[in-house]
Parts: C-alpha cells; sequence; structure tokens
C-alpha cells in the first residue's frame, strides 16, 4: 500500500479526519488525468526530442438519457485500463470447445469476431488502439447521449 | 495492489446515506483461511474446464489487482448510487 494512502487511513482510523476528508485526501493523491488523450503533454528535454505519448490510465463510460416516465437518468463508469487487459485475457480461460461454439454464436448474430484470435501478443495492440479512441453518440431523438473515451 | 477499501453512497430524494466505507482487505482473513477449499474447487473446474490452474489464477489474480480505481456513478429520478473501489 502506498505510504501516504496508509497514513490517511490511520488518520481516519485514529478519528482524526472524517470519512470524507480522507476520501478528498486519497482522491487529491491519485494522478492528474491526460488533459488530451494520446497528445504531447511534456516537456522537451532538447530541441530534437520525441514527444512522450501519454497512456491513459482509464476508460471512462458517461450515459445521460431523459426518459419520458423516469426523467434524467445518468451513468458514469470509470474503468480502469488495467482491468481490460485483464479482462480480455479471461478469453484464454475458456475451454478450447466453447470457442467454436461461441465464435459460430456470434457470427449468427453478426458479429464476426473468432476469439481464439485475441492472444497475448495482439491484445496489447487491441488496448493501444482503445486509448485513441472516442465514442459520442448524441441520439435526439430517444434524448439519450453516450461518450467513450480514454483520460 | 489488492483493493482494500471499497467506498459505497446511496442516496434518495428523502434519505442520504453517509459514505460507507467497506474494509476489503478484512475478506482475506475468511479467504485464507477457506484458501484449501477454494483451491479444490478452483482445481476441480479448471480440471473439468480443461484449462490450466496456474492460468487461471493468475487471471483471477490480474483482475482482482486492477480493481482499484473503479468507479461507479449512477443517478435517477433524484436517487444516486456511487461506488469507488480504493
Amino acid at each position: 500500500m502506498n505510504e501516504n494512502r496508509r497514513q490517511i487511513l490511520e488518520m481516519l482510523a485514529a478519528g482524526k479526519i472524517t470519512a470524507d476528508e480522507a476520501e478528498r485526501l486519497i482522491a487529491a493523491l491519485e494522478p492528474e488525468p491526460a488533459t488530451t488523450v494520446g497528445e504531447f503533454n511534456g516537456k522537451t528535454a532538447g530541441n530534437g526530442a520525441a514527444p512522450a505519448k501519454i497512456h491513459p490510465k482509464y476508460l471512462r463510460v458517461l450515459v445521460e438519457a431523459n426518459e419520458k416516465d423516469d426523467g434524467p437518468t445518468t451513468v458514469n463508469v470509470r474503468v480502469p485500463m488495467q482491468l481490460l487487459r485483464a479482462g480480455v485475457r479471461l478469453a484464454s480461460l475458456i475451454p478450447k470447445q466453447a470457442h467454436d461454439q461461441l465464435d459460430e454464436t456470434l457470427s449468427k448474430h453478426g458479429v464476426p469476431l473468432t476469439l481464439s484470435q485475441i492472444k497475448p501478443e495482439n491484445l496489447e495492440e487491441l488496448i493501444d488502439h482503445l486509448e485513441d479512441l472516442t465514442v459520442d453518440v448524441d441520439a435526439k431523438e430517444e434524448k439519450a447521449k453516450v461518450r467513450v473515451f480514454c483520460e | 495492489m489488492t483493493p482494500n477499501i471499497a467506498i459505497v453512497r446511496i442516496e434518495t430524494p428523502h434519505w442520504r446515506m453517509p459514505g460507507l466505507w467497506i474494509p476489503l482487505f478484512l475478506l482475506w482473513i475468511p479467504a485464507l483461511l477457506l484458501s484449501p477449499l477454494i483451491f479444490a474447487v478452483l482445481l476441480g473446474l479448471c480440471i473439468a474446464g480443461r484449462v490450466s490452474p496456474w492460468r487461471a489464477i493468475a487471471v483471477f489474480w490480474s483482475i482482482l489487482c486492477s480493481l482499484p480505481g473503479t468507479n461507479v456513478r449512477v443517478q435517477s429520478d433524484g436517487n444516486r448510487v456511487f461506488v469507488r473501489i480504493l
């Protein structure tokens, strides 16, 4: 555990700070997200130095819907990119006989995806491409807005 | 790093729950006590599914370790649910 985080938790356990204060302090310890995904955001070491690409740490999904009966609904999910990497590795646990059945069912439903093609060597490539992903869906008739981006 | 704490907050138009801190690290105690049983079940499932148990453990461990930083906020009709894993 991070030393700063441990100190905050100890202060919370000792009753020196409230739970809300501890939450704010822990949130302040987290690194600032990149301002623009995939763009250079640092200083160059010299004239010819290549810009360093900042890798986003989180995938953010925002959904805003305004339904007639239920009123406005907002969903805001932040998923660590590391969790996506680990999640994709789950495909390696699917037994081989289930792969064929899954591929067949997916292609029947219009998803031409072969699960056996998801291997560790192309996993990193997949995640790298995901880092540049920004999806904005604005359905005016349904009054719903979906935004997916990395930060 | 495995998740240590989960913060859960629920709000309704008439009631607001203060932030509930759930000490997930305490789950290690029952997990360690039940580890022989968990390992036996996992081994049985892996043999049945013809999957390497070490690979299964590695995948589940990596998922567990990457959970910190996950935030979920849902707001609907004045009700709010906020879950954060630290």
